[in-house]
């Protein structure tokens, strides 16, 4: 190269830099405005909202500075459906991970037909969690529903399953792992799949028996997917509130109002704009630690697809 | 002996999946009066029932109308966010792209925000910008809702087109505009269809903004004409109740069968490490 070119494609350099930039920020620009005006904006506005007393009924609504957020913490229905939430989520999270991570090391056996099965467990997850809701309260009908039926022909009486306070989370719980177990099964079940056979086949030749292997072979390389679906399932369950919506309605006397039903009612039933927005971000605070945990632990990249 | 035990937990298992939607769809064959008389509910199914209960739901109660209202919001909200997210994934694949690692956990993390905090804020918006009670006052932010989704399934699908592919392109001189639409989005149907479907099933169930921001019958959309039709909170007819269950479960249905070979990818947007 002659002394001479050398600016010459330095500058080159340089500006093919500048387009390349102009290029990144053209192909990224409009999902991150769109997510800056109907996502980020809304956030914020949520924020400002919780400084003030808006209701439905009056327009401007007051600067009230912390005032809801103080009202909240002496507001005995927060904790307790701060304590419902937590309750709800541990329970029904770990009952899902223990179901789920057996559903897939029982679906390893590859049963002929056992692919049938695995669509029919796909559906739950995908279905309207109203719809679950209204479903499960069909078949929980204390006065005609199957469930019950199926109960008292065996012998046994069943339970008030929404009825009464002490069981209504239960059932709630109940439902949650129905609709979700099959969640944690995919994924832990993809992972299984994918494991190297042959540290099985060496274990099988050490004659380790079936569960030793279970505990020091699979579990360990199962882990990361298992933490995967439970971070996944406890984000999802702690901000959903259509299937409480669907099945008890936060009832029977507010034993299954979670923290994401009271905003709910707080917001739509009562109209307390205000109040409502601080519930929802001390939620958002709640999940930002929950998935900075997630993205801490998890090392996700994107595209680590494979 | 342990094959036979094995084969009837399999069964087991595919019973406990499906039957409450077998017993969903039995129920809204049923008059009310029967719901209550037949327990539980037998098999003889009598014609003139079944299409009375279903000509209520799908045209008195007007779900037919709020399922097409369902497929033209999600439709139009999933069209706009691929369009939007499309290049965005491109760019995380393929460019370098300041910040990435953070830039794509901050997009990625949106898919965790809950609808309740951002409800009300967007009920606002579209009323002062005059679109409430329309059907854009739901395919905009519906778009934001999937957005994230898409992007993260999109980078998944992008990393797994060799990069000796565009290299070559980029070497004649092809431009990442060129690149894009020339040689990678034919190699990405598969990508675009499962991105497509989850987001659509993501915004599918969604009712708490179209709670607030769908005033009149003309606009609502399933999942919101399904909660109004069975709110926990009032007694209900069940046999209507379950006929609408059965219309807002059908879609969702021929959904899954379409997306069942992605089903990890989708779930996990992203993915395990």
């Amino acid at each position: 190269m002659s002394p001479a070119a050398l600016p010459i494609s330095r500058t080159l350099k340089h500006s093919r830099f500048d387009r390349q930039q102009i290029g990144v920020w053209l192909f990224l620009g409009p999902c991150l405005l769109y997510l800056a005006a109907f996502a980020i904006y809304p956030l914020i506005y949520s924020l400002s909202l919780s400084f003030t007393d808006l209701t439905a009924a009056d327009s401007t609504g007051n600067w009230i500075g912390l005032t809801n957020y103080r009202d909240l913490l002496l507001d005995p229905l927060f904790w307790n459906a701060a304590t419902n939430s937590a309750i709800m989520v541990v329970v029904s999270v770990a009952i899902e991970i223990v179901l789920g991570t057996a559903l897939a090391m029982f679906f390893s056996l590859d049963l002929k037909g056992s692919w049938i099965v695995r669509g029919i467990l796909v559906l739950p997850m995908l279905i309207t969690p109203i719809v679950v809701g209204v479903m499960w309260r069909a078949l929980l009908n204390p006065d005609w529903g199957l469930v019950n039926w199926a109960i008292s022909r065996i012998g046994l009486t069943p339970p008030n399953w929404l009825g009464s306070i002490e069981m209504a989370m239960k059932t709630l719980i109940i439902v949650e792992v129905w609709q979700w177990t099959p969640f944690v099964f995919v994924i832990v079940f993809a992972r299984l799949q994918a494991l190297p056979q042959e540290v099985f086949e060496a274990a099988q030749l050490d004659s380790a028996n079936s569960f030793a292997t279970f505990r020091r072979i699979t579990l360990p390389m199962l882990m990361p997917a298992i933490m995967f679906a439970a971070v996944f399932r406890a984000v999802d369950a702690f901000r959903s509130f259509d299937l409480i919506y669907g099945l008890s309605y936060g009832g029977p006397a507010r034993s299954t109002t979670t923290l994401s039903f009271f905003s709910f009612q707080n917001g739509f039933q009562f109209q307390n704009y205000g109040y409502a927005a601080a519930v929802a971000y001390m939620m958002l605070i709640i999940l930002i630690v929950g998935t900075t945990i997630l993205f801490r632990y998890l090392h996700l990249r994107p595209g680590a697809t494979r | 002996m342990k094959r036979i035990a094995a084969y009837l937990t399999l069964i087991m298992l595919g019973i406990i999946g499906l039957a409450p939607f077998l017993y969903l769809a039995l129920l809204s064959t049923k008059r009310r009066i029967e719901i209550l008389s037949q327990v539980p509910p037998n098999l003889s199914f009598s014609w003139a029932t079944i299409s009375k209960t279903y000509t209520e739901v799908l045209y008195s109660q007007g779900m037919l109308d709020f399922t097409v209202n369902s497929f033209v919001v999600v439709g139009a909200a999933t069209l706009l966010a691929l369009i939007i997210g499309t290049p965005a994934a491109y760019a995380f694949s393929r460019m370098k792209v300041p910040g990435e690692q953070n830039l794509a956990n901050t997009i990625l993390s949106m898919r965790f925000m809950p609808p309740l905090a951002v409800a009300i804020p967007i009920f606002l918006m579209m009323k002062s910008i005059g679109l409430q009670d329309t059907y854009w006052g739901l395919i905009l932010p519906y778009t934001a809702f999937s957005l994230p989704l898409i992007v993260w399934i999109l980078i998944g699908f992008f990393d797994e087109i060799p990069r000796e592919i565009d290299e070559a392109a980029v070497i004649d001189g092809c431009s990442h505009l060129t690149i894009l639409r020339r040689i990678m989005l034919p190699l990405m149907l598969p990508g675009l269809v499962t991105a497509a479907l989850f987001g659509a099933i993501f915004i599918w169930n969604e009712f708490l903004v179209a709670l607030y921001v769908i005033d009149s019958r003309s606009y609502q959309t399933i999942s919101l004409g399904a909660a109004t039709l069975v709110s926990a909170q009032r007694p209900i007819d069940w046999n209507i109740a379950a006929a609408v269950g059965v219309v807002t479960v059908i879609p969702i249905f021929i959904f899954s069968l379409l997306v069942q070979r992605y089903i990890v990818r989708g779930l996990t947007a992203g993915a395990v490490k």
